[in-house]
C-alpha cells in the first residue's frame, strides 16, 4: 500500500500549535477522530508512551496503536513551528510527527508494514534535510510519495 | 451498556493489543525504543483496569479473551463482527445491560454514526 495514498491534505496539518507531547498527540488525533473515540485513541497512544518514547530522533516522532476507535489505518501527520520536547531517544525535540492508528485486526498486517515504511521514509526525511521543506500539505504528500517511490527503486 | 464500561472495556482490549505488539518479532524489528520490563508495566495497567469493571463483566471478559483472543465485537447492519452471524432484531444498541452475542458470546457494542 502506498503510503501517500493513505493521506489526504486534510490529514496534514503543517501549522501545528505548538504545546507540550500530549497536547500534539492529542491535536493529530482530532484530525481523525473526535468524542470518546478520540478519547480511547489518545489514551492507548499515552500508554504507549509511556514503554518508550516514539520520538525516533532527529526531530521526528511516530506514535501509534492499534484502537477499536477505528475501522481502517488511520494516518495524520503535523508540523510545529517551535519544537516540542518529546522525551526523543536523541533527547532532540520534535517538530514532524507521523501519527498512525490502525484498527484490531488488519488484513495482512498492513499496520507493522506502513509503521516500518514511515520509519524509513522519516530516516530519509532527517538525512536529507526536508522537515521543513514543504509549505503546503499537498506538498507534504508530494514529497512523501516522491521519497517512497526512490525507496522503492532502491530495493 | 453504560458508556463507562464500554470505554473501560475498549481501552482494556486496546492495551491487550498493546501488550501483544509489543512481543511481537517484526514490531520489535522496527525499532523503536522500549523501556525494560515495559511488558509487565502494561500487564499491571491493564489488570489495574480490569478492577474497574464489575466482577461478572471482568471475568467474562478473561474467559472470551482466552478463547478468542478479541472478547468485544462491534455489531454492523445488525451483524455481530466477532463471528459474522446476524444478530436477533430485539437486540439493542440503547440497552443499558451487557449484551452478548447468542452465537459466540462475545460483548457487543454498536459502533457510534459520526
Amino acid at each position: 500500500m502506498n503510503l501517500a495514498s493513505l493521506l489526504s491534505k486534510d490529514r496534514v496539518n503543517l501549522s501545528l500549535k505548538p504545546g507540550k507531547k500530549d497536547d500534539i498527540i492529542k491535536d493529530l488525533v482530532y484530525i481523525i477522530k473526535k468524542g470518546n473515540d478520540a478519547e480511547l485513541i489518545v489514551s492507548t497512544l499515552l500508554k504507549r508512551e509511556e514503554l518508550g518514547s516514539t520520538g525516533i530522533g532527529k526531530g521526528i516522532a511516530i506514535p501509534h496503536c492499534r484502537s477499536l476507535a477505528v475501522e481502517k489505518l488511520e494516518i495524520a501527520v503535523g508540523r510545529t513551528g517551535k519544537p516540542v520536547n518529546f522525551n526523543s531517544i536523541d533527547k532532540k525535540p520534535v517538530s514532524l510527527v507521523f501519527l498512525i492508528i490502525a484498527p484490531p485486526q488488519d488484513p495482512g498486517n498492513q499496520y507493522l508494514i506502513t509503521l516500518g515504511k514511515i520509519v524509513q521514509i522519516a530516516k530519509e526525511i532527517t538525512k536529507k534535510n526536508l522537515i521543513q521543506k514543504a509549505e503546503t500539505p499537498e506538498e507534504f504528500i508530494t514529497l512523501i510519495n516522491d521519497i517512497e517511490k526512490n525507496l522503492t527503486k532502491r530495493k | 451498556m453504560p458508556d463507562v464500561i464500554e470505554m473501560h472495556l475498549k481501552l482494556l482490549f486496546d492495551l491487550d493489543n498493546l501488550i501483544s505488539d509489543m512481543e511481537e518479532p517484526s514490531y520489535k524489528k522496527i525499532g523503536f525504543q522500549i523501556e525494560e520490563e515495559a511488558s509487565l508495566v502494561l500487564i499491571r495497567k491493564r489488570n489495574d483496569l480490569l478492577k474497574k469493571l464489575p466482577q461478572e463483566i471482568a471475568q467474562a471478559y478473561e474467559i472470551l479473551k482466552k478463547r478468542y483472543r478479541q472478547a468485544i465485537a462491534p455489531v454492523d447492519s445488525e451483524f455481530c463482527l466477532g463471528c459474522f452471524q446476524k444478530l436477533p432484531t430485539q437486540l439493542s444498541a440503547r440497552s443499558q445491560e451487557i449484551v452478548t452475542c447468542p452465537n459466540c458470546g462475545r460483548i457487543l457494542y454498536w459502533r457510534k454514526k459520526e
